[in-house]
């Protein structure tokens, strides 16, 4: 299975990094996004993970440290989380990490509400801007 | 003088409030990319206004581009919405301004949604985001999500103006504050 690298980009539009990697099973999605296409950037994504958990089936570690994401995004975040909830109900090992500014009071309620609907036990780890 | 060319208004009020920003023309991920990265750069916002008004700015400028009635075709062949984006500050708060034709097809389901955000308080507000979120009949680039996004963030209501312009478009204008 191969893995997916995609660098960020903030330009006309904001392209987060993606790095999947199918050999270590640590996913990171980390900087903005505000895409042209949000469907046609995220597909691909939920295709991996899809693939990942119903045939590599090893230990997964999934790192979110988005500092931006619109509400376009939000949606194929949710897609992308519950097929995590969907892996660890069939027993895969999952542990999602969301790295967060201390001081983003919406973020750490966006992330509070990923939890209450995928039924996911995120780690909140908040981070001083200025050190990130 | 209307409420509407008192939103959008660029000088009747400058003893009370200043301007930060002022846009008006097409809205493409261009110009929604270059005024986002500008909220960041004034002078006059903290740190915690700028991140709320700079969320709030992609969403309505987004809307914007997506749904104006006013489409400007660019030289790439893109064609995109055209509207007006104004940032004033006041005493008390920031206040994002919006303004563009809309269809009046699309002008009812946007006015019952603003209507039901403005009814909702902040938890309510919360859960039903989540439940938009995650229905899957509703488009993923839906102006509802959008506008409660909007509606969270700010912490305040929707100010919203209609103005006719003819039997099948209006004018949408769109005022959110920001505490500073």
């Amino acid at each position: 299975m191969e893995n997916i690298y995609i660098e960020g980009s903030h330009t006309n539009f904001f392209v987060p990094t993606v790095e999947f990697n199918a050999e270590t099973g640590v996913c990171v999605l980390s900087g903005e996004s505000f895409l042209e296409d949000t469907i046609e950037f995220y597909d691909p994504l939920v295709q991996w993970l899809e693939e990942y958990t119903s045939e590599i089936k090893k230990p997964m570690t999934f790192e979110i440290k988005l500092t931006y994401f619109n509400t376009s995004t939000s949606r194929s975040i949710l897609d992308l989380l519950n097929i995590l909830k969907e892996y660890e109900d069939d027993g895969g090992e999952i542990i999602v990490n969301w790295h967060y500014d201390e001081d983003d009071i919406d973020m750490e309620e966006d992330i509070e509400d990923y939890m209450l609907d995928t039924g996911l036990e995120i780690n909140m780890i908040p981070f001083d801007e200025d050190e990130f | 003088m209307n409420t509407i060319n008192k939103k959008l208004s660029l000088g009747q009020s400058l003893f009370s409030e200043e301007i930060r920003i002022s846009y008006k023309g097409p809205v493409d991920g261009k110009i929604i990319t270059f005024l986002g990265d500008y909220i960041y750069v004034i002078n006059e916002l903290s740190e915690k206004a700028t991140r709320k008004i700079f969320k709030i700015f992609f969403e309505l400028a987004e809307n914007i581009s997506k749904y104006s009635a006013d489409k400007i075709k660019l030289k790439d062949g893109k064609e995109v919405g055209s509207g007006t984006i104004i940032l004033k500050e006041t005493v008390q708060n920031f206040i994002l301004v919006t303004g563009n034709p809309i269809k009046n097809n699309d002008l009812i389901p946007v006015m019952e949604n603003s209507k039901n955000i403005n009814n909702l308080g902040h938890d309510e507000l919360r859960e039903y985001k989540r439940e938009v979120r995650k229905d899957n009949t509703i488009k993923k680039d839906s102006p509802n999500i959008g506008l409660i996004a909007v509606a969270l963030t700010s912490g305040n209501p929707l100010d919203i103006e209609i103005n006719p312009i003819d039997d099948e478009t209006s004018y949408f204008s769109l005022a959110v504050k920001v505490d500073k």
